[in-house]
């Protein structure tokens, strides 16, 4: 197989650790080309008969780092549309689908790729740790702690996120309701 | 093995059993119906030429 055969190969393997990265479709199919752009100017670097799965991954990896770098510069990750895992709208008439999509996209960026990578494409935490340039004990956990948080989700427990929004929001009605009553809120702040 | 290594040894064992969970089932089930699809699409020609020509450069 030729270097071009290997990287048309593994392009679908690609595209779903671009996905688990940009949590988002049209940005992944970007990533994926630009890091094949990246691969095809970078292929006197790759030796033969080494893992070319993991090289590539690992082009795919740095390329998401850097443009998130640049992004940052400018803008906030948050500003990349979340959820968007599932788009056919079949999928979104499953709530629980829906609700996984959005628990995914709340997860750190390394732990979902890691998750993905392993239950997905049936990778090995070895491979995985090769492919994202870590320990293998860095790959087990990453796994460990996505299933865990997932499952806390799913299961009902808030995000810090969210317990902190809906604080925030509660203290706010709390505020208005003194502020219409004429009375101060001053020791809503203190409590 | 220091305390943390036995916590962190500890907590990759578990991770293999919860893969078998029926929450990990469940896991599984809903990421392969969220990312099969993706990988199943159509590689972009565009892509494809792309890397054709750099092939008979």
């Amino acid at each position: 197989m030729t270097f071009h055969d290997q990287v048309i190969a593994i392009l679908p393997k690609l595209r779903i650790q671009a996905l688990s990265l940009t949590r988002n479709r049209a940005a992944a199919e970007d990533l994926v080309q630009d890091a094949v752009c990246n691969a095809l100017a970078a292929q006197n670097s790759f030796i033969p008969g080494t893992n070319f799965s993991a090289w590539m991954h690992r082009i795919l990896r740095n390329r998401f780092i850097s443009d998130l770098r640049k992004r940052r510069e400018t803008t906030d990750i948050d500003d990349v549309p979340a959820s968007s895992f599932a788009s056919p709208a079949t999928h979104e008439d499953n709530l629980a689908l829906k609700d996984l999509s959005m628990a995914l996209s709340r997860l750190p960026a390394d732990q979902r790729e890691a998750l993905v990578m392993v239950v997905i494409q049936g990778m090995s935490y070895e491979a995985l740790a090769e492919a994202t340039d870590c320990a293998v004990g860095t790959a087990k956990s990453r796994v460990f702690r996505a299933r865990r948080q997932l499952e806390a989700w799913m299961n009902g427990d808030l995000p810090v996120n969210d317990r902190l929004r809906m604080k925030v929001k509660a203290l706010r009605d709390a505020m208005d309701i003194r502020h219409r009553d004429g009375q101060s809120a001053h020791d809503l702040l203190l409590s | 093995m220091t305390a943390g290594d036995k916590r962190k040894a500890s907590a990759d064992d578990d991770g293999g059993d919860e893969k078998d969970s029926p929450f990990g089932i469940w896991l599984s089930r809903g990421l392969h119906q969220l990312f099969d699809d993706v990988a199943n699409e159509p590689i972009p020609e565009e892509l494809l030429r792309l890397i054709e020509e750099d092939r008979n450069k």
